[in-house]
């Protein structure tokens, strides 16, 4: 019998097709197009079931397929999908979180007049997302790497008439294009420093897995650049500027696309390509360290951000840092552990601030306050989420932070204590938010209410693995490692982290209560003396006033400079060519001019000149 | 049967077909001759495709080769030795294989296109479609042509329609940008001419044994086959030093003057592509010629430029290609970078396509500085790409500009609202041009650049940069059309009609087929560069 794996290219294909006939005949559809959308990524979820459900049962072997796309000479570029583990986890949690905000979907933008197209879009990233994480060669994987980075410009954009859909589209792919340069030329360095020329991963794994085999400059060139990819597209820092501005787009995408899914391709990226940056300790340690820089950096801004979505945009960056320290320290396991549970919270979190916003029409925390007794289901499932995101027990985030927090200690203290104080940060601004927009009187929504079925039951549904996600790996039983890679992670015995971490969940989340809710701590405690800091935190520490400054301005000015010399220096040099083809016929002119004397005048010069040239060559 | 066709010279002339029934009709009948003209347009596309279909690319063209005596010029030389006579001669000589095929069906493709795109011509259909399939058979002849002189004359050929077409359905400074037009190829050709003349008066010659079998004629010719063989087998007669009678070997060329002819032909074919800084010409002829022309002249015109590069200059002067690879790859680098920062900067939308072909071509460049079979296909590819992604988005400019009057930027927005499908189609051209994979410009891009980076990794690298900056001038100029907030008085716009419509989709679906299915082109240049890495590798191994 064949193995269900073997089938698993259907996965992508269902959405595919569903964003084919919404494309083709969609114009019609109202609620045929959330149906044909939401059974393409229900046929996706079934289908990644049943791979997972196969590769549960048995200890089955990776399944690898494909063909050869072009063939040059002796060289020939394939495409393929492979099915390990990995994949496997990734196939279920894209599909799984795809399906259920289809579903959200149908209600948040059932008012908008083009829901068909966006369930179109929506159909084509998934079905690109899904055959990402298919991908068993690197370009494969970049070919539809890029695919779902359009698709995410699409849908940032996707109410084009607003200037800052529109400014914030172009910005996040453009941002991301930059990781993506990177990316390419990191492929094809590899390509070329691959002894049998095939970018596929097994072989990397291969090659760069044994010792000495690599040469070591060049892997570290090739992995920080790979990596330069990964930190475009997961909003790491420098490059995390397009992320809080995709908020522009509908919250369900924001939760699909810009938390759940996409932005963590960056760290699915460096676990696929793991062996290239084991190999180079210089490239390990600048994935943890940038890792850490942004979880510290984002969780920090995110304090001082009032927007309901950029505060957990700015969360989704941090996180995705926590995500990387793990991957830079070694713990692939880690990493991957992180991201299968944060898919879950965080798709929770934005779907119901999606519930939130839907209700009240508004972004802004500072309006909203006392929903909570209106919105009691979006009010539960927010602060499940919540509270798995600030790493308290026994919810999913705490697992996974706390195996970060556990390969930190043993690999790096600076890291360990750079990650408690993001953890701090995160239940502080989590609490913020949570206690700003459920507690206390309400403000501006007065008539708000819960939002409906169609809406608050994928909330309950993702609530489920935002509590239960993280039994798959505890520091005493570390199945989920064991099963992605292989062999169990040595990293028991972290009773400290365990401590540690609990301690400053909750102490964030009592400082947020105290400040928020209770109100025993002013609000301006902080900020009444240091203004300055708060005026940074607000302005995100001035980073795209230093993008203007350093890469947009002068790219104008370079431009306007090159416009001038296309004007005049280069026109300017044509001109003179004709112009001095025209004086020369001009001086043409006053010579024929018909008198004898003149044609002797010229004669006798000419004769002169040729007789001192004559002359002039003995001489020489 | 159809196999015993002379089907080169058919496709090459059923153009002229359709002039002789234009002929015939009234002059004010515009869609009579528009129909007609579409019709006669098909004729060479249907034939290409056929020939696509039958080619065999382990076989290559022979079999469909075409050759007859054309011009025949005894000299009045002296006999010496065994040598009985010299004479010029001149062949029509037409042949195909995987380097003409292509930029034939992208040839055929683009003038149908352009053909149906021409709805928005407002007079003069009559001479305006004499003109347009003249000129449609003076650029078949130039990819199919085998000898230098045919196709100097195919060349000169695409010239004079494209002077008219510019200069009296243009807009408004028509008449300088046909001037400006007109006197740049001019230079090019008479640059070509030069170097074609000192070509066929040394390395041209060929020997044809008498029956006496003794004695042989001396032939000078333009034939690409003597010329190769001449120029590069060392047994040649063409590369002994010195000559039977001790004198110099005046068939021969020293190192110095190949290069010299290469250069010519560089700067000749550079003007045509454009290579930076002979691109002013094309911004006056993108801003100025109507939109069907330019769909043309950036789809197909700019293409021969790479493509006499490839054919002359690269396979002729292999060993030259090589020591002037780091300046073409430096000079792709020029133009990617140079072409995608002015497009970033313009105001007007054809400007920013004008400067946005500059950059491309710098890809083509880059592909063909590799000097290896990756790089090379790739850059073909590209041309290929680029022909379709520029024909179409000038099939959109032509209907923008049809409703809206303008085509600069600031005047523009929204129009999104009131024109999904023409908007939807300018972002997806939009994104075809900026490589996005599953698009044909990705596969062009990646090829050439996968070439390149075997052989010149940091200028590869650089020409990355120029990738970045692709999405920077696509997204600044489409969504500043299409996006934003709408200008009221576009409010009411009407869609594409199915007239501009067919042609639309037809040109994006060979874009997207040709993204993901790209072996419809790689496969049939299968073998058209092996010689020609034969004897690099020759060379590298002596």
């Amino acid at each position: 019998m064949q193995s269900i794996a073997s089938y698993a290219w259907l996965v992508p294909l269902f959405p595919f097709v569903a964003f084919a006939v919404l494309l083709a005949f969609g114009r019609g559809f109202r609620t045929s197009g959330i149906v044909v959308g939401s059974a393409g990524s229900a046929a996706s979820l079934i289908m990644s079931l049943l791979v997972l459900a196969e590769r549960l049962g048995t200890n089955a072997d990776d399944y690898n397929a494909g063909f050869e796309w072009i063939a040059i000479g002796e060289f020939t570029l394939r495409m393929g999908f492979e099915v390990t583990n990995l994949t496997t986890l990734m196939l279920v949690v894209v599909s799984l979180v795809s399906f259920l905000v289809n579903i959200f979907s149908a209600g948040y933008m059932r008012d908008d007049e083009r829901i068909t197209v966006f369930y179109a879009y929506v159909a084509l990233f998934v079905s690109a997302m899904l055959a990402l994480v298919l991908a068993d060669n690197l370009l494969t994987f970049y070919f539809f790497w890029e695919l779902v980075g359009v698709c995410s410009f699409l849908l940032i954009g996707f109410w084009y008439a607003k200037p800052e859909a529109k400014k914030a589209a172009k910005k996040a792919f453009v941002v991301t294009r930059i990781g993506d340069a990177g990316l390419l030329i990191g492929i094809l360095l590899l390509f070329w420093h691959m002894p049998n020329r095939s970018l596929a991963f097994t072989d990397i794994s291969n090659l760069f897995g044994q010792p000495g085999m690599a040469d070591s400059g060049m892997t570290t060139l090739i992995a920080l650049l790979l990596f330069l990819g990964a930190v475009g597209k997961s909003g790491q820092f420098p490059l995390h500027v397009w992320l809080p501005d995709a908020m522009e787009g509908p919250t369900p995408i924001s939760a699909l696309i810009h938390a759940a899914t996409m932005v963590a391709a960056g760290v699915f990226l460096v676990a696929r390509t793991y062996d290239i940056f084991l190999a180079s300790p210089a490239a390990m340690d600048t994935v943890a360290f940038i890792g850490a820089f942004t979880a510290l950096f984002a969780a920090t801004i995110a304090v001082a951000q009032n927007d309901i979505k950029r505060i957990l945009a700015y969360s989704t960056v941090s996180q995705l840092g926590y995500m990387m320290i793990a991957l830079g320290l070694g713990s692939l396991a880690g990493g991957i552990f992180h991201l299968f549970t944060h898919a879950f919270f965080k798709a929770l979190l934005f779907l119901g601030a999606g519930s939130v916003i839907h209700a009240v029409h508004t972004q802004d925390i500072r309006e909203m306050g006392g929903l909570g007794a209106r919105m009691k289901l979006t009010a539960w499932t927010f602060a499940i989420g919540a509270l798995a995101l600030a790493g308290i027990p026994p919810l999913s985030g705490f697992w996974s932070k706390d195996a970060i927090l556990t390969a930190a200690l043993a690999g790096h203290p600076a890291l360990f204590a750079v990650g408690l104080l993001t953890a701090l940060f995160t239940a502080f601004y989590m609490a913020r938010l949570f206690f700003l927009v459920f507690a206390g009187k309400p403000k501006t929504g007065a008539r708000a209410h819960e939002s409906p079925a169609v809406m608050t039951v994928p909330l309950v549904l993702l609530a489920v693995p935002a509590i239960a996600a993280g039994f798959v790996e505890m520091p005493w039983n570390g199945w989920l490692g064991e099963w992605l890679t292989g062999t169990a992670e040595e990293t028991h015995g972290g009773s400290l982290a365990f401590v540690a971490s609990t301690a400053v969940g909750l102490l964030g989340i009592y400082l947020g209560w105290a400040v928020y809710a209770k109100g025993s701590i002013r609000r301006d405690a902080v900020s009444s003396r240091m203004p300055w800091l708060l005026r940074a935190l607000e302005r995100k520490y001035y980073i795209d006033e230093a993008y203007q400054r350093v890469a947009v301005r002068p790219l104008l000015a370079l431009g306007r400079g090159l416009q001038a010399v296309d004007d005049y220096v280069v026109e300017g040099i044509v001109r003179f060519a004709g112009w001095s083809a025209i004086a020369f016929g001009r001086a043409g002119i006053r010579l024929q001019n018909g008198q004898a004397q003149t044609y002797g005048l010229t004669a006798v010069i000419g004769l002169l000149v040729l007789a001192a040239l004559f002359v002039g060559r003995r001489f020489w | 049967m159809v196999a015993d066709w002379p089907i080169l010279s058919l496709i090459v002339f059923s153009p002229l077909i359709g002039i002789a029934v234009l002929l015939c009709m009234p002059g004010h009948r515009s869609n009579w001759l528009r129909t007609t003209a579409v019709a006669a347009s098909l004729v060479p596309l249907a034939l290409a495709l056929w020939l696509y279909a039958e080619y065999d690319p382990a076989a290559g063209g022979a079999a469909y080769e075409e050759r007859m005596t054309w011009i025949s010029v005894p000299l009045n030389k002296e006999a010496f030795g065994s040598v009985a006579s010299f004479r010029m001669e001149f062949q029509y000589h037409l042949g195909i294989d995987g380097l003409s095929l292509p930029l034939v069906l992208l040839t055929a493709v683009v003038a149908v296109m352009a053909a149906l795109a021409s709805v928005h011509i407002k007079k003069r259909w009559k001479a305006f479609y004499l003109w347009f399939l003249l000129l449609e058979t003076g650029m078949l002849g130039v990819f199919l042509a085998r000898d230098i002189i045919l196709f100097f004359v195919f060349f000169e050929l695409t010239l004079i329609p494209m002077f008219f077409l510019i200069g009296i359905w243009g807009l408004f400074n028509r008449e300088k940008a046909a001037n400006k037009f007109l006197l740049y190829n001019g230079l090019g050709s008479a640059i070509m001419l030069v170097a074609f003349v000192i070509l066929i008066a040394t390395a041209g010659f060929s020997a044809e044994q008498q029956a006496d079998n003794r004695t042989f004629d001396v032939v000078y010719s333009g034939s690409y086959e003597a010329l190769h063989h001449n120029l590069n087998d060392p047994q040649s007669y063409a590369n002994q030093p010195g000559g039977g009678s001790g004198a110099d070997n005046p068939y021969r060329l020293t190192d110095g003057m190949r290069t010299a002819l290469f250069v010519l032909l560089l700067i000749a074919f550079g003007i045509k592509l454009p290579i930076f800084p002979f691109h002013t010409w094309m911004l006056r002829v993108h801003a100025e010629a109507p939109p069907s022309i330019v769909m043309i002249h950036s789809g197909v015109l700019l293409k021969i430029g790479a493509y006499g590069l490839i054919r002359l200059g690269v396979f002729l002067f292999p060993e030259q290609a090589q020591q002037w690879a780091v300046a073409l790859a430096a000079l792709g680098v020029v133009n990617m970078l140079y072409g995608a920062v002015l497009a970033f900067v313009q105001t007007e939308f054809r400007l920013v396509l004008a400067y946005s072909s500059v950059s491309h071509m710098g890809i083509v460049l880059l592909g063909i500085a590799s000097l290896n079979e990756i790089g090379l296909q790739g850059a073909v590819f590209q041309l290929v790409s680029h022909g379709l992604i520029s024909a179409l988005l000038f099939l959109i400019v032509g209907s923008l500009y049809e409703r809206t009057g303008t085509t600069r930027l600031p005047e523009l927005g929204g129009l999104a609202r009131p024109l999904p499908f023409m908007s939807g189609l300018l972002l997806a051209a939009g994104l075809a041009s900026l490589g996005l994979p599953g698009l044909s410009g990705f596969i062009g891009e990646f090829l050439a650049l996968l070439g390149l980076f075997e052989t010149q990794k940091a200028l590869a690298a650089l020409a990355v940069l120029g990738v970045i900056m692709a999405a920077v001038y696509v997204l600044r100029s489409v969504l500043g059309i299409t996006y934003g907030p709408l200008n009221e008085q576009h409010a009411a716009l009407p869609d594409a009609r199915l007239i501009e419509a067919v042609p639309m989709i037809a040109l994006m679906a060979l874009i997207v087929l040709l993204g993901v299915y790209p072996s419809l082109v790689t496969d049939t240049l299968q073998q058209s560069f092996g010689p020609l890495l034969d004897t690099f590798i020759v060379r590298e191994g002596g």
